[in-house]
């Protein structure tokens, strides 16, 4: 008995600075499912970035392999097909 | 995609092959502090990224005190997706800023204000008085009673400048006191006379680097170097930089969206232990530093001239380095740099913990 009386103190002790505090508005949604929705979808935003950071990195590997090799000058006296 | 007809239309008035020329023109220097080139343009993703959260949030947001602060609420608790707009808006000012240090300080120890680059250096140096003007003006918007004392506290120090102070106080107020008239007076500001200066400003600072080229720091200037072509390669490359800014504003933004106090009372005293935004602290932190009297004047007017003494003296470090103008290595400008950075940080750390 001694247990459950000081186990419901404690609890009334702490739930009690609840009513002490100002109502805190949500900046972030609330219910469950909203947070896991924007959670994955922040993975899927980083994957989306480092795909795209790869494909320009690819790119950009590339344009320096063309640029070393020295085929990526126009030639000023290239024949003209028309 | 390829239409021909419409690249016939434009090419008939306008002549593409200049610009393509200007762009194949333009290279940038390779050398080991390269990686500084890249503040630049971070700076301007986090520029536009504001202008399109901002645009977002406008359409939203009341700028008139009774509603001011309902209608973030309603933005970040009733619109799909508001609180990450705000968030994102937030999070991309914060950021903003501290990239906009890191530029200046970074412009500062690599000499690249030295001649003939003074107006890019003037030019950068009223952006960033611009940007914290528009942390200022933009804290304001949210009403709230942690944003009202800050601006109190900020426009009051303001109005301790001898002559002019009064009136910047009143100017900014719009009245005696910060009141809805202030509120309304900062959004304007915000919304349309800081990003139209910014936009201008912004212009010109291009145009001069483009104008004057990439500086060279004094110590690798006689180094053999190479170039790379702004177009395509560095072009990629701010990109890739771009991209993870954006993830980190993004994740920040969802990670930690900023809290809404409550409503502002102008009636009600200031909550305790009020601070302003970090990029204040150390003027804030300054301020503490002098008694309230110091030979029967004013100790806030001493403080607040002395600051001022010395961000003129930051915005004329150009003019006052003859030998980094001599193209020489100038020690003394570059511990004059250091110090300013180690006071801003100490600063900023000493009144974010007190």
């Amino acid at each position: 008995m001694k247990a459950i009386l000081t186990i419901f103190a404690g609890i009334l002790i702490s739930a009690s600075h609840l009513f002490a505090q100002h109502d805190k508005i949500d900046v972030f949604p609330a219910a469950p499912y909203d947070r896991f929705i924007v959670y994955q979808n922040l993975i899927i935003f980083w994957i989306g970035i480092i795909g795209l950071i790869v494909i320009i990195a690819l790119k950009l590997r590339e344009i320096t392999r063309i640029q070393k090799m020295g085929i990526d000058k126009e030639e000023k006296d290239i024949p003209i097909l028309d | 995609m390829n239409c021909p007809r419409l690249k016939n239309w434009f090419s008939e008035r306008y002549n593409f092959d200049e610009i393509r020329d200007l762009a194949k023109k333009k290279f940038v220097p390779n050398h080991k502090y390269e990686v500084w080139y890249y503040t630049g343009g971070i700076t301007l993703f986090l520029f536009i990224i504001q202008f399109i959260t901002g645009i977002v949030l406008s359409f939203y947001y009341i700028p008139y005190f009774e509603h001011a602060h309902k209608s973030i609420i309603e933005i970040v608790t009733k619109l799909n997706m508001g609180w990450f707009f705000r968030s994102l808006h937030h999070w991309g000012a914060q950021i903003a800023i501290v990239v906009l240090f890191i530029h200046v300080w970074s412009t500062l120890l690599l000499k690249a204000y030295r001649k003939p680059r003074e107006l890019i250096w003037i030019s950068g140096f009223i952006l960033l008085g611009i940007a914290i003007f528009f942390g200022l003006s933009g804290y304001l918007l949210l009403w709230d009673e942690r944003a009202f004392a800050a601006v109190r506290v900020a426009t009051g120090g303001a109005g301790n400048l001898p002559v002019i102070g009064e009136f910047i106080k009143a100017f900014l107020r719009g009245g005696i006191d910060v009141t809805g008239d202030t509120l309304t007076r900062f959004y304007a500001f915000h919304v349309s006379v800081l990003p139209l200066i910014t936009i201008c400003l912004i212009g010109l600072h291009v145009l001069l680097v483009q104008y004057h080229g990439m500086s060279v720091p004094i110590s690798v200037k006689k180094e053999k170097r190479t170039e790379t072509p702004f177009f395509p390669n560095f072009v990629y490359k701010d990109l890739i930089i771009w991209l993870i800014v954006l993830g980190i504003v993004v994740t920040l933004a969802t990670l930690a969206p900023p809290e809404i106090g409550k409503k502002a009372d102008p009636l009600a005293p200031a909550p305790e232990n009020i601070k302003p935004e970090w990029y204040f602290l150390f003027l804030f932190q300054t301020l503490k530093l002098f008694p309230g009297e110091i030979l029967g004047m004013n100790g806030e007017t001493i403080a607040i001239l002395l600051i001022s003494a010395g961000i003129l003296f930051f915005v004329l470090i150009p003019f006052f380095d003859r030998k980094s103008q001599r193209d020489e290595r100038s020690t003394l400008f570059t511990w004059i740099g250091i110090i300013y950075f180690l006071y801003f940080v100490i600063m900023t750390v000493i009144g974010f913990i007190s």
